[in-house]
């Protein structure tokens, strides 16, 4: 089952394209990094998967076949949007006994004791806690709803690498436990390099490489030799760098059992590398617009 | 994964709307508690002194043989304090449309301010349940509540009625009273709401709902109200000061005549119309009254009125319509916001 599936998937403001020609299929289980610099589109991506946003154009459904934004959709995924919206005024009780009143199931009682455990107390008002303990709190909102799919847009950008480690910990801890899938973006790869299982890149409005990690790791690989006795015909060249007679170029490999070519000397690439060879590579349509990524 | 399989199917049991009012109430408790505090404040002064008032005007109604000098200080008094509302009456007739702007503006704008509305449209509930469960609270609470204080309005101004010394039915009073109170805190609240998923900010929403409700006031009060019913016309020359007047014009053989007829004349004894519209004669500098004159000379004074006894019918007739729009506007803000895809 795809926890997320879309075909042509596209979201236009104005005259410009947020995001364009999307088409993914991700299944069930996994902790999909949804990577990119920033104003790729990740955030556009995220809402539309949670009903926020209304596709411009193509197809979107959620766990399993559901229409992004209906209402089993919405019962099924929890968000926590960019800088953790909570009402500021509001204890964090309330906060639970609201969420409570807004969704057909929560668990009051591992929202407590999870903030119990936290050392987060019910009196105290939502705006008052440390930016750690809010996003730990609307982690704990989200969680407590037993979501199959969990989003989770830019969560750790406004966290010190404390209270970061401790979030995702959480999550990790919830996906164990529940089983529930979780989608996160970022615009750092680092941080989620050791966590993240599936991979989702995107930048300019296009997705530019997606699949599991180890996938994707087995299709590329470095090719190092001399221009006129490395063959990489038939391989696609991500990135192509030439230092005096030796020339180093990425590759992709038509499929993971494809033979190496003869010639050239071949080596595994890390998912960094890889990445950041994607994010270089010049886009063929024109979207100057948007931000590129700095060399 | 027998649970996974199962979650196509759309029969999913929406959340009930007495939870989702809880929601609504627990979110803007403190603006109702604002409201309700500013109504008390000023409800505390209207019966304290309204009571005053109905103590003088009791001592005057008491007061007898009823043209004795003792009972003329009586209804002096009671016409000095009393007779001109000042402040309070402007403050009477604008309350409802600025506590309905204030209840509804923030509903929206808040949450596309602060971002919260993240949270609150990915709940199971869905953004249109949690919209209208929001709405249906605000638009009852205000109503219930200016209706209470429409009531108090209109026994406060009892007296100053009986007493032929406010006409219900008088722009600025008509509003503020009876079941018209509730109605325009109804549109006060439907433009704050629809101008808070307009400018998706609290005070530019607050602001521009506060003018459009002012416009449409002015325009119900200067317009419309005088032609809710086809108005009374009378030749009588002396109006019941309870009666509201529309216009005065002269007529002649059942004919209505010109000013300039009227002037040509009133020329002959040295005198004119009193403005370019107006009907009424001014007294300048002429010996004979020129109202007396134009009557003698087969002219007749035209009074088109509405009477104090339609002032229920046009309560009702102006909540009618009030409330209609209201519901137009608020049916209006769910289906933009049904359409509005968030950035």
């Amino acid at each position: 089952m795809n926890i997320i599936e879309t075909s042509g998937l596209g979201r236009r403001y104005g005259s410009s394209w947020a995001l364009s020609e999307c088409t993914l299929a991700i299944p069930e289980g996994h902790l999909v990094a949804l990577v990119g610099p920033n104003g790729a589109g990740k955030s556009t991506l995220l809402n539309l998967v949670v009903g926020l946003t209304a596709p411009s154009v193509g197809e979107l459904t959620v766990l399993g076949g559901v229409p992004a934004g209906s209402p089993a959709a919405l019962d099924g995924i929890a968000f926590v949007a960019q800088d953790m919206p909570l009402y500021r005024h509001l204890s964090v009780a309330d906060m639970l006994h609201l969420t409570r009143n807004l969704n057909r199931r929560f668990d009051t009682s591992l929202a407590r004791r999870r903030l119990a455990d936290l050392g987060i107390s019910d009196k105290r008002r939502a705006g008052k806690l440390s930016g750690g303990q809010q996003a730990q709190l609307a982690l704990t909102l989200a969680l407590a709803r037993h979501p199959r799919l969990l989003v989770l847009d830019e969560p750790t950008a406004p966290l010190d690498p404390l209270a970061r480690h401790d979030f995702m910990a959480s999550v990790l801890t919830a996906m164990a436990d529940d089983g529930i899938s979780v989608i996160l973006s970022s615009h750092l790869l680092a941080e989620l390099e050791r966590v993240a299982d599936y991979l989702v890149l995107i930048s300019r409005g296009r997705v530019r490489l997606d699949g599991t990690i180890d996938e994707l790791l087995d299709l590329h690989r470095l090719l190092t030799g001399r221009p006129d006795t490395c063959a990489e015909a038939g391989y696609s060249i991500i990135e192509s760098v030439t230092s005096g007679a030796q020339m180093h170029r990425l590759v992709r490999l038509p499929s993971t059992d494809a033979p190496l070519p003869a010639g050239c000397e071949s080596r595994p690439v890390g998912i960094e590398e890889l990445t950041l060879a994607y994010l270089r590579e010049v886009p063929a349509p024109p979207l100057a617009a948007l931000t590129g990524v700095s060399r | 994964m027998t649970a996974l399989a199962a979650a196509p199917n759309p029969s999913i049991r929406p959340i009930p709307w007495p939870r989702l009012g809880w929601v609504a109430w627990r979110q803007h408790r403190s603006t109702l508690v604002g409201a309700v505090a500013l109504l008390a404040v000023i409800g505390l002064y209207l019966l304290i002194d309204g009571l005053r008032m109905r103590a003088s005007y009791d001592a005057f109604l008491a007061c007898t043989p009823a043209n004795s000098p003792a009972c003329q200080l009586a209804w002096q008094s009671f016409h000095d304090s009393f007779g001109s509302s000042g402040l309070i009456g402007v403050i009477l007739m604008l309350l409802p449309g600025i506590i309905g702007a204030f209840a509804g503006a923030p509903i929206l704008a808040r949450e596309l301010e602060t971002g919260t509305f993240r949270y609150a449209w990915t709940q199971g509930a869905g953004r249109m349940r949690w919209a209208t469960s929001e709405l249906v609270t605000g638009a009852v609470g205000v109503a219930v509540l200016l209706a209470a204080f429409g009531t108090l309005v209109s026994w406060y101004n009892q007296p100053l009625v009986a007493a032929g010394i406010m006409p219900r039915l008088r722009a600025t009073v008509f509003p503020a009273t009876g079941v018209a109170a509730p109605g325009w805190a109804l549109a006060g609240f439907a433009l704050g709401v629809l101008a808070g998923l307009l400018w998706r900010r609290v005070l530019p929403a607050l602001a521009s709902a506060c003018a459009a409700w002012f416009a449409l006031a002015f325009l119900a009060g200067g317009l419309l109200r005088q032609n809710y019913l086809s108005p009374m016309t009378t030749t009588s020359l002396q109006l019941s000061n309870t009666d509201l007047t529309v216009g005065q014009w002269w007529t002649r053989g059942g004919l209505p005549v010109s000013n300039a007829e009227i002037n040509s004349t009133l020329q002959a004894v040295g005198t004119h119309l009193d403005g370019s519209t107006s009907a009424s004669v001014a007294h300048v500098g002429s010996a004979v009254d020129p109202v007396q004159y134009l009557l003698r000379h087969g002219y007749q004074q035209v009074t088109s009125y509405q009477p104090d006894s339609r002032y229920w019918p046009f309560q009702w007739i102006e909540f009618g319509w009030v409330a209609a729009l209201s519901l137009l506007l608020l049916g209006a803000t769910l289906w933009l916001l049904r359409r509005r895809s968030a950035r």
